[in-house]
């Protein structure tokens, strides 16, 4: 199974992907992460409005036998949640780079977007 | 040094997905947990079990030695039947359960996975310590265990032997030829479902016998499963998981297992259960069933109106009702069925209902 890593994404070491509009950016969980993960069951978002850190615990998604921490690529403020994921988390499984994405946050510091992984660093790290 | 089993290649070729349990590498899941959790409560599934163990005990002393060291009374068990029991230490806690065949002259014994050289050595000193002619054996390495669980195993089976697999009784054991090797089946398994289990020596002949029961089950929708599904399907039908319900020195009482004790013979660690029998005042294991959103794990504290009454032994989110179930050791006062209590999960209380078990039914495959 060929696992998608998309070219207008920037991505995490520990499996996050990040898209960049402006001053925002959607973050979610990428398609090998998902793969490994498998049976999404349970996603725990966090509060709109809540400051964090890169490398901070953004939310919790669980599978049938594991519970796995998401980090913030970036630093920012959360902008809005993926509500739908709370009755249909298996959307994480399905599409995880479209109707999967967790949140999206305003950006602190647009620096810190140039230290995450571009597709190709990525691809060769899984 | 991990342990792998004799089919670990033929697993590898299935897409198996390994994990590390009590010192083997087995597989955890091959398509997913949930897929292969229904397959099995709706068709049958085959699973590999190998990193549990296989002690033979012999000797004319063989069935007083196991009375001795169990809660069985293994005269009770006659030739060709299976008996589910556990091993207790001196203070009446648990050191592993286990079912042992009555084969002949002979028991064999199946240990849990890293249990083979405990139960050995157990068994073995207390035949010194009592004077009983009787030997246990550990013979873990020649074997292949294969579980075959679902309403479809037994058709699945008898395409693969001239023997009547409906003769074979619950908790029947025997030899038999399936798929042209010599195994011994028994009527058993830790999934809730119809089921059976094969003992498969010299286990390279194990490979052959997977294949063709996974040939044999294709019109059934046969699928392999891993430790995964394992996990999930004993947990809806509340059996106990070594490590989990057993971990810190639990007693049968404790774990609901008094069902199982043979009160009418001597046995180690008796007296102490009788004890605690009489002061009752012990946690027991209780079964929680999630009325909000949130999924119980090994080791969640168990609250009442702020107050910690237990802590969960196992938990997950069970395949067949979609909902959080946890099984957990509850303080007696607050194990009354139809009751609250809170679940703390990740510091957040998630209320959960006292439910009687098993958390699904018998018939929930027909009704969905």
């Amino acid at each position: 199974m060929v696992e998608e890593v998309r070219d207008d994404l920037k991505y995490t070491e520990s499996h996050e992907w990040l898209k960049v509009e402006g001053k925002k950016a959607k973050v979610g969980i990428t398609d090998h992460a998902q793969s490994e993960l498998t049976d999404i069951v349970f996603v725990e978002l966090p509060a709109v409005g809540k400051e964090i850190k890169k490398g901070e615990e953004l939310c919790i998604v669980e599978s049938v036998k594991s519970v796995s921490e998401i980090y913030s690529p970036v630093s920012g403020k959360i902008l809005e949640v993926n509500k739908k994921l709370e009755d249909a988390p298996e959307m994480i499984n399905q599409n995880p780079y479209d109707d999967g994405w967790l949140i999206e946050m305003e950006i602190e510091d647009k620096n810190e977007i140039d230290k995450l992984l571009d597709p190709e660093s990525y691809r060769k790290s899984i | 040094m991990v342990q792998r089993s004799p089919l670990h290649e033929i697993h590898k070729g299935l897409g198996a997905k390994f994990t590390e349990f009590a010192g083997f590498e087995m597989p955890i899941q091959y398509s997913s947990i949930k897929d292969e959790h229904l397959t099995v409560r709706k068709k049958v599934g085959l699973f590999d079990v190998s990193h549990m163990s296989n002690v033979w005990i012999t000797g004319i002393d063989a069935e007083k030695l196991i009375s001795l060291a169990t809660v069985e009374d293994a005269s009770r068990i006659g030739n060709g039947k299976s008996q589910y029991t556990e091993i207790l230490r001196e203070d009446g806690t648990i050191i592993d359960d286990t079912i042992f065949m009555h084969l002949d002259d002979k028991y064999m014994m199946i240990p849990n996975a890293g249990m083979a050289s405990t139960a050995t050595d157990w068994l073995n000193e207390k035949a010194e310590e009592y004077n009983l002619c009787a030997k246990a054996e550990n013979f873990s390495k020649d074997y292949v265990i294969l579980a075959i669980q679902g309403p479809k195993s037994r058709d699945t089976l008898q395409k693969l032997t001239d023997f009547d697999i409906g003769t074979v009784k619950f908790f029947g054991c025997q030899y038999i030829d399936i798929a042209d090797t010599d195994c011994i089946i028994s009527h058993t398994g830790y999934t809730g479902e119809l089921g059976f289990e094969l003992q498969i020596t010299p286990s390279k002949t194990a490979k052959d016998v997977f294949d063709k029961i996974l040939e044999a089950g294709k019109e059934f929708g046969i699928k392999p499963i891993g430790l995964g599904a394992r996990d999930t399907l004993r947990l809806e039908k509340c059996f106990i998981l070594a490590g989990n319900e057993f971990e810190s020195g639990r007693t049968p009482l404790e774990a609901l297992l008094g069902w199982t004790v043979n009160w009418d013979h001597d046995f180690i660690g008796k007296k102490a259960i009788l004890k605690q029998k009489e002061k009752g005042d012990f946690q027991r294991l209780t079964y929680l069933e999630c009325i909000e959103k949130g999924i119980p794990r090994h080791g969640c504290k168990v609250k009442k109106d702020g107050k910690d009454v237990g802590i969960v032994s196992s938990g997950t989110l069970s395949p067949c009702l979609n909902k959080g179930i946890a099984m957990a050791y509850v303080h007696p006062d607050f194990r009354e069925k139809d009751s609250t209590l809170d679940i703390l999960i990740r510091n957040n209380p998630v209320k959960a209902k006292i439910v009687k078990p098993p958390f699904v039914k018998k018939d929930w495959a027909e009704e969905n």
